[in-house]
């Protein structure tokens, strides 16, 4: 059986997003919320952990069936750590739906627990509309 | 469409699951953002002040990992238990998920 929030509360919203802990195991217990997911962002920072992290995820939402797994590299310090995320990439098979710079904006909001203004951090935006139209696409391709 | 975000710990997952959902918002559609963080930040960075945000609902677990069959429909559960917030994204608290199955 799915849960509540796993079925029906999708027929209320176009776009149902759920921001979820690492790890395997939340993404295993929570059967009903991944589960059925039909695109699933892993987020990654250029830090190895972060990648052994990405890896085991991405293994289990295989096995879980989820049909679209795409990588994102956040606080990406251009061009060496895009260098990173794409050899990460091709190591592990993961596409690649985007890289987000590192921005002074974003580490500001977060030290004063503020949303980004408008006009404040428009790389890591314009990377974010990036990261959703290669979403938009794999939906399409499907 | 149901999209899933996951990521480590501080590796900026909140920051990029408001942002994605703002845009989204900001074309005309309907958007849910489903906090289940067993620390959940979502709603700060949807644009809800610190007050607001610690008193979003939790929903409770049975809503969250039951059948779904009688007690509440998805219509009265989003009236119930979400939240709108400043980017036009309505925002559920359901941290519980990441407990139910713990131990």
């Amino acid at each position: 059986m799915r849960s509540l929030l796993g079925a029906a509360i999708e027929d209320e919203a176009d776009v149902t997003l759920v921001d979820m802990e690492a790890g395997l195991e939340h993404l295993s217990r929570s059967g009903g919320t991944l589960a059925y997911a039909d695109v699933l962002l892993m987020i990654m920072e250029p830090s190895r952990k972060s990648i052994l992290t990405a890896a085991r995820t991405i293994a289990l939402a295989r096995e879980l069936g989820i049909p679209r797994v795409y990588g994102v590299g956040n606080k990406a310090r251009l061009p060496d750590d895009a260098e990173f995320f794409e050899e990460v990439a091709a190591e592990y098979g993961v596409p690649l739906a985007g890289i987000v710079p590192h921005d002074a904006d974003v580490v500001e909001a977060d030290r004063r627990g503020h949303v980004l203004l408008d006009g404040k951090g428009e790389p890591v935006k314009e990377a974010v509309r990036q990261v959703i139209a290669f979403v938009d696409r794999s939906l399409v391709d499907a | 469409m149901k999209l899933g975000i996951v990521g480590k710990g501080g590796v900026g997952k909140t920051t990029i699951s408001a942002l994605v959902a703002q845009t989204y918002a900001a074309r005309g559609m309907r958007v849910l953002a489903v906090d289940t963080d067993s620390n959940p930040n979502l709603a700060l960075s949807l644009g809800l002040s610190p007050e607001a945000a610690e008193a979003v609902p939790v929903l409770p677990r049975s809503l969250v990992v039951g059948t779904g069959d009688g007690a509440i429909t998805p219509a009265d559960l989003l009236v119930r238990y979400g939240i709108d917030t400043p980017g036009d994204v309505k925002l559920l608290n359901a941290m519980a998920i990441t407990q139910a199955g713990a131990g």
